[in-house]
């Protein structure tokens, strides 16, 4: 197998974006990432777009940006797995350079969460699950990964405290990234006080919904190598699925879709989880981080709360996890997240990472979640 | 048809004389254990009770005021005790008091109102508690042509067989959904022990409104009355079931 | 009639709807693959095992215990009349598993305690729903134990 890499890459801000629609935030993201690149617009022969359709009035999101980048009439199409939509459409990329069909492609994550009104954004979250057998009893996201927790917290002992450790140390390094949504530390104290969402977590321990676009640039191998050591290369993909029913998982402390996921990547990378320098994980709650640790092999099942309380998280840590602030501290705009997520490796692969450089990085991975683990998909990235 | 009530539990109210003691005895021939009450009439009461034993089923004569919503709940308690199990009730007790309104008394009309219709919601409300936790019950209410139609003199009368229909259409939508059935039966002149002693110009009157020339039996009323209190009747619910010969069409 | 099931329903057609005729009577249905037999709840038409699709309802105990809970304060639309409530996964003895609220009998939820499904119905309601509640072991529809 050849190898893909990453020739660009570009960010928008992240938050309450009504100044622009969605093509407009794309946009920003390309344009970013074709500057990085230094590449012609005319270069791309196809795009891959992430963006989870029924957030936005406009039908068909792919066609708008696709138009509006003016990459027509080049091939797009849409890759929408929920909150992983981002690195489903980094993975479909990776897979059309690797058939040989197309030699650089665009991957561009964008969403809009607010051109929808209250109401109707509530009516949503009580459908993310399984919609026959379980939102019929108005289950919320939250409430999901909150009955992950409890159980968590039952079988392993792990605390209220040490979930929100997690939040302490996104929100910390979000406070250093211009992109990010929330740009301030928290407080332990505050973060315990703040008001219940589904027991037992709290607003603290929730992402927030945000609008925003990232984009990278893949190539294949013999145009990545023109780009001589900026380039970073793609070299593991993984990606499973399981049940979208919690009903029908084997437990509710793990999801054994980034265990497989991981274990694909990994293989295919030549690595282990040792290896990893660096780490982009699903933290759109904070438990959902802590049995990441796990998922990834970071530490073993049950001892993800100490891995975070012991600080094996932060730089200078076993990894370094999140350290553009996470879900958490940037906001979720989720089509975009997974390709916000490789952004930020690929940055610390590069040595650009600025005051939020993990030291000598070699090799980083992307951990992206669609809903409640209906599907991962992990992408490793090194350089050489 | 055979009606099959085989060990039933039924309450009929008024059961010892007419119409009631006719449904009762109908109701035992079909099977079930049927507990009637009375306010007067002791001896008329036991001997309908023993009748139904004399059928191989149980029976019990409560006395009871149905305008007490305290002695219609220990009449179920004991219906339920007594023969396990309760299923069909049957209001049929009523009284008329008549007069034109200009001089009809506040003792005429509460009188009235309270045995027909707070007695009906008496023995409607302890049966529907009950039928709601076994998801099974029949429930019967006679009213009257009477309650369809004005009828001179009988304001007090018609207002309370008036409501007892639109009591029963309430509370059919209510049950439904508990496999409840909720009916209502009209009958229009039925040869009883009440009715000998009207005047015979009235009976006349009567006579000439039907298109059959004869008035009801209270056997005629008690075979509709075990229709709607069996399972062959499951899907009417919330319906009026005039029995009148054509008195009123 | 399908769309009988939950407080809020979002799912009006399905091969297994009739599920939720048996819950009005009382009835608490899982599904056996008429091929081979195997089990399911929730009900399912097509068989994970063999891929036959057709299948019976197989009546279930509704005892079990609980896995794991949550009390939702963040409610969404169609539910806000009801926050807090507390949802629970339940592992039921003849297997698969549920997802409910947790009833009146039970004042506070513990992971691994014993519990009973009751099925029931939305009372008040004008239109027929049914659903189910999770409580004490011996509660019936119509009475605590």
């Amino acid at each position: 197998m050849s190898r893909v890499g990453v020739i660009g890459i570009g960010h928008g801000r992240f938050g309450r974006r009504s100044d622009a629609t969605v093509q407009e935030l794309a946009f920003e993201a390309f344009r970013a990432a074709i500057e990085d690149a230094g590449i012609d617009r005319e270069a791309i022969d196809a795009s891959v777009i992430g963006a989870v359709p029924e957030y936005h009035k406009q039908r068909s999101v792919a066609g708008v940006v696709q138009e509006y980048l003016d990459l027509n009439p080049k091939p797009t199409w849409l890759t929408e797995v929920a909150c992983a939509s981002g690195s489903a459409a980094i993975r479909t990329a990776w897979m059309a350079i690797q058939s040989g069909l197309h030699k650089v492609v665009a991957v561009i994550g964008c969403q809009k969460m607010t051109e929808l009104s209250t109401a109707e954004i509530l009516a949503l979250m009580g459908r993310v699950g399984e919609v026959q057998w379980e939102s019929v009893f108005g289950t919320t996201f939250p409430s999901y990964y909150a009955m992950f927790a409890n159980r968590h917290m039952y079988e392993f002992g792990t605390t209220r405290e040490q979930l929100l450790e997690v939040a302490i140390k996104n929100h910390h390094y979000g406070a250093m990234n211009p992109n990010a949504l929330f740009r301030k530390e928290i407080t332990m104290e505050k973060a315990l006080a703040s008001d219940p969402v589904a027991s037992p977590l709290c607003v603290y321990d929730c992402c927030a919904n945000a609008d925003g676009a990232a984009c990278i640039i893949l190539a294949d191998e013999e145009r990545a190598a023109e780009h001589g050591d900026r380039v970073v290369w793609l070299d593991g993909v993984g990606c499973a699925t399981a049940s979208m029913s919690v009903l029908r998982r084997p437990n509710l402390v793990g999801l054994p879709s980034a265990q497989e996921a991981a274990r694909q990547a990994y293989e295919m990378a030549g690595v282990g989880a040792a290896d990893v320098d660096v780490a982009d994980v699903h933290d759109c709650f904070t438990i959902a981080e802590i049995m990441a640790y796990e998922d990834l092999g970071f530490c073993a099942k049950g001892e993800g709360g100490s891995f975070i309380e012991e600080k094996r998280s932060y730089i200078g840590g076993d990894v370094a996890v999140n350290v553009d602030g996470g879900l958490k501290a940037k906001g979720h705009p989720i089509g975009a997240t997974g390709v916000s997520m490789a952004y930020e490796i690929v940055t610390q692969l590069r040595g650009d990472a600025g005051e939020r450089q993990v030291p000598d990085a070699g090799v980083g991975l992307t951990h992206n979640v669609g809903g409640i683990g209906q599907y991962t998909f992990v992408n490793l990235f090194r350089r050489d | 048809m055979d009606f099959d009530l085989e060990g039933k539990g039924a309450i009929v109210t008024g059961g010892s004389l007419g119409i009631g003691r006719a449904i009762a005895l109908e109701l035992a021939r079909e099977g079930a254990n049927v507990a009637v009450n009375y306010r007067r009439h002791d001896d008329e009461a036991k001997a309908v009770a023993a009748e139904i034993e004399e059928m191989g089923r149980k029976a019990l004569a409560v006395k009871a005021d149905v305008s007490s919503y305290a002695d219609a709940e220990a009449m179920v308690a004991k219906v339920r005790e007594t023969f396990g199990r309760y299923d069909i009730l049957v209001c049929n007790a009523g009284i008329t008091w008549d007069g034109v309104i200009w001089k009809m008394t506040e003792e005429q009309w509460d009188a009235v109102i309270n045995v027909n219709l707070k007695g009906y919601f008496n023995y409607n409300k302890t049966a529907a508690l009950h039928f709601k936790d076994q998801k099974y019950g029949k429930i019967v209410n006679i009213s009257s042509i009477n309650g369809m139609r004005g009828k001179f003199a009988q304001a007090n009368y018609a207002a309370s067989k008036g409501g007892e229909i639109a009591m029963t259409k309430s509370l059919a939508k209510e049950l439904g959904k508990f496999n409840i059935n909720v009916n209502a039966v009209a009958p229009g002149m039925v040869l009883t022990e009440m009715m000998e002693k009207i005047a015979p110009e009235f009976k006349d009157a009567a006579l000439a409104e039907t298109v059959v020339g004869r008035f009801a039996t209270p056997e005629d009323v008690a075979h509709l009355v075990c229709f709607l209190c069996s399972d062959r009747s499951r899907h009417i619910t919330g319906e009026v079931i005039k029995i009148d010969g054509g008195q009123y069409i | 009639m399908p769309s009988w099931f939950g407080k809020v329903n979002f799912v009006p057609y399905s091969k297994v709807s009739d599920f939720a005729v048996h819950l009005k009577d009382g009835r608490l249905m899982g599904s056996v693959c008429t091929e081979c037999g195997d089990f399911s709840f929730p009900p399912r038409a097509d068989c994970s095992e063999c891929m036959n699709g057709s299948f019976e309802f197989k009546e279930i105990s509704g005892r079990g215990t609980i896995y794991t809970h949550s009390t939702v304060a963040a409610a969404p639309t169609g539910f806000d009349d009801i926050a807090p409530y507390t949802v629970a996964v339940v592992d039921l003895e003849e297997g698969g598993r549920l997802l409910a609220w947790i009833g009146d009998t039970i004042d506070e939820v513990e992971i691994g305690m014993p519990v009973q499904v009751v099925p029931r119905i939305f009372e008040e309601l004008e239109d027929i729903r049914v659903y189910y509640t999770i409580e004490l072991p011996g509660t019936t529809w119509g009475k605590a134990p």
